[in-house]
């Protein structure tokens, strides 16, 4: 039998996901992307005590999921839900000093372009599984370019190196306005686990202005892809928490 | 230094001072411990590591390993061997730190006279964290998960390498059934590594069905990593004397069957691959890398192997479960991307059999070891060292502890660090356009070479 890629191609049918039209599944969004849901009888000195990253704040009672490595630590101490318990998805969000989605401007359009500022490759490999064919990035009218000129939005993944601290403004400098700037992942949001560490400048976010924050240690595919089209103002207003 | 120095490699661990390396020797990492400089040389020949006080014949090899860890964070390194390249034509390109065609922060300067390339500098620790600064001090649980983010898509055997030679070290009963579970973590990441390879390869020949049918079965194996162990890339299922994952019987029984059609459906697309003129002309007598280059300039894992280097750390350094378990020693004598991608192909279907055999033969004791006291009269003087092989090749780490049980030295001998020179040297006097399909077949990554 000629050995034809279209056909094989067509025999495999579709395997991409619903979302953004439905609900991710749990495959989809998996237990460590779910951020930890401290229980009702916690601890909040012991548990921030027993945090690697500093994520617990007992003062504000809250868990800082921007810093958080999702190494539930924490639910293995007793502070936090075990993973799989129903906790809600998790939300990419906005930052307190966002542009203006772009949706205006550029229609349903969006072209994005990844750089890596020091990260572990984790977030890499997955902002790069957003091609394939489970998330199909393009049937939603995005896609990578290859250059900053070109871009509408900067993709930034990992610690901000100071080797990279220069290139990476220079790289913001040479995108054409309007632009977005998405950091993916805790290590660009807070440094996560890196912070303090001899290869840590600063949050991206101190370097360039940043719109929306995906946290996650890596975050899911579903989860940038939720992040990108926040930004792109095509998610509901309700949908996106500040 | 007392006798019991070393590590767990039982055997095949030989300690004595040599002079210079011997014809079919490779150097494989230099470190430092206890004050004392000491070499790691792997012996392809009668497959035994040695270790040695550090000869001193320092080679151009040596010199570049000792770059590598002694570099400094945010200054960026370049690799550079051989002579220099210069004159009338000649044009320097840079190639990074940004580029699609590279997906991580790191560069590359290519000297090219017309379409030829004539040599390569890579330029690596654009980001270097400085992972073996930072847990210094640190209790080896909580340098753990520094450990296991060095590398995300190596994770697994990052971790295991170092809780092996700290356990080693501790001297702490591990029970059997968590170094099963460990072994089964490193061949689902050397098979999504593999695969993610292959379709990066199939990317850049433009073989879009090949690519997407390739990265869906990684998102196939990343989704069974999620679900047997709670991470895509296999974060924080290692702890300090176990793991922290079961797999019980039934859960064994599935993922055999899951990763079985996994590589059913691959093997599917390499016969369509391997039928693929197209596809095979930009593979064929591209970048080869000559067995005496691989050799001397240390490469490892399926590069040196392509190159028909017998070397696999799985059998030459086996720990448990490996001594027990079937692995197919892959290799091939021709030394170009074709060569390199025929072992990838042939390893995930050998790991496949081994997955297989472990998850069939799975002990059935517990995952948890006792690691209770285990501070107390740590062995300082000494340091441990382990092997594993990474899906690009031999990781080595060395460690010490303090009199309280932190960790007081780290060193990691990353598979991609060794693996640029190999790829530089492959590359010259190829075309420009062979440059994506000789750095793919590497599989290298800068995060793990930077770390």
């Amino acid at each position: 039998m000629p050995k034809i890629w279209v056909v094989r191609g067509l025999k495999k049918g579709v395997l991409t996901t619903g979302y953004p039209n439905a609900k991710p599944t749990p495959e989809e969004l998996p237990g460590r992307s779910q951020p930890p849901m401290p229980t009702p009888k916690a601890d909040w000195t012991a548990g921030e005590k027993g945090c690697p990253t500093g994520a617990i704040r007992s003062g504000e009672k809250k868990i800082d999921l921007g810093s958080c490595i999702y190494c539930r630590l924490c639910s293995s101490a007793g502070f936090a839900f075990e993973e799989g318990d129903e906790v809600g998805a998790l939300k990419a969000s906005l930052t307190a000093g966002h542009r203006e989605p772009i949706k205006q401007i550029f229609g349903r359009s969006l072209h994005i372009m990844m750089i890596d500022v020091g990260s572990c490759n984790a977030c890499n490999l997955e902002v790069l599984s957003l091609t394939n064919p489970y998330y199909d990035l393009s049937r939603l009218g995005i896609s990578f370019t290859n250059s900053p000129k070109h871009a509408d939005a900067l993709i930034v993944v990992g610690a901000l190196n100071p080797a990279m601290a220069d290139v990476l403004k220079r790289t913001y400098e040479s995108m054409p306005e309007p632009k977005l700037v998405i950091s993916v992942g805790a290590c660009a949001i807070s440094g996560g686990i890196f912070r303090g560490a001899e290869g840590f400048v600063s949050p991206v976010g101190d370097a360039v202005p940043v719109d929306v924050m995906v946290p996650g240690c890596p975050p899911s595919p579903v989860q940038i892809l939720e992040g990108l089209l926040l930004g792109a103002g095509r998610l509901k207003k309700e949908d996106a928490r500040p | 230094m007392s006798g019991e120095s070393g590590g767990p490699g039982g055997s095949r661990v030989e300690r004595r001072n040599i002079e210079g390396l011997g014809e079919n020797m490779q150097l494989s990492s230099v470190f430092q411990a206890s004050g004392l400089a000491y070499a790691l040389i792997s012996d392809t020949e009668a497959n035994k590591t040695i270790l040695s006080e550090l000869p001193p014949t320092l080679g151009e090899e040596f010199g570049l390993l000792l770059r590598g860890s002694d570099a400094k964070t945010g200054i960026p390194l370049e690799l550079e061997a051989g002579g220099t390249v210069e004159g009338y034509g000649v044009f320097e390109f840079p190639y990074g730190p940004v580029s699609s065609g590279v997906p991580e922060a790191g560069g590359f300067r290519l000297l090219t006279y017309g379409e030829r390339i004539l040599k390569i500098i890579p330029q690596v620790n654009f980001k270097k964290r400085g992972v073996e600064q930072r847990v210094l001090g640190r209790k080896p649980e909580d340098a753990l998960l520094l450990i296991e983010r060095s590398a995300g898509n190596f994770s697994a055997s990052y971790s295991t390498c170092f809780v092996t030679a700290v356990e080693n070290l501790l001297g702490l009963e591990v029970p059997s059934k968590a170094k099963w579970i460990r072994a089964v973590a490193i061949e689902l990441e050397r098979i999504h590594n593999h695969l993610y390879a292959f379709g990066r390869l199939a990317e850049a020949a433009s073989q879009n069905v090949a690519a997407a049918q390739t990265h869906a079965l990684r998102e196939r194996v990343l989704r069974l990593n999620s679900k047997q162990f709670g991470h895509r890339y296999l974060f924080g299922f290692n702890s300090l004397g176990g793991v922290r994952r079961d797999l019980p019987k039934e859960e064994c029984n599935n993922l055999t069957n899951e990763i079985r059609l996994v590589a059913r459906e691959f093997s599917g697309l390499v016969e369509y691959f391997l039928s693929s003129r197209i596809f095979l002309d930009r593979l064929q007598a591209t970048a080869k890398l000559p067995r005496r280059d691989a050799l001397a300039l240390g490469a490892v894992g399926p590069s040196a192997r392509g190159s028909g280097i017998q070397w696999d750390d799985r059998l030459t350094y086996p720990l448990e479960p490996y001594e027990d378990i079937y692995v197919n020693l892959e290799t091939e004598p021709g030394g170009d991307t074709m060569a390199r991608t025929m072992v990838r192909v042939r390893e995930i279907e050998s790991s496949t059999i081994a997955l297989r055999e472990l998850l069939d033969r799975m002990p059935g004791d517990g995952t948890e070891g006792n690691t209770e006291g285990h501070g107390v009269g740590g062995r300082t003087e000494d340091f441990a060292f382990c092997r594993i092989e990474s899906p690009s090749g031999d990781l080595i780490q060395v460690a010490q502890l303090d009199s309280q049980g932190r960790v007081s030295n780290l060193q990691i001998r990353p598979a991609s660090l060794v693996n640029w020179l190999p790829l530089a040297r492959s590359l010259e006097g190829n075309v420009f356009t062979d440059f994506q399909f000789a750095f793919e077949s590497f599989g290298l990554s800068f995060a793990d070479s930077d770390r």
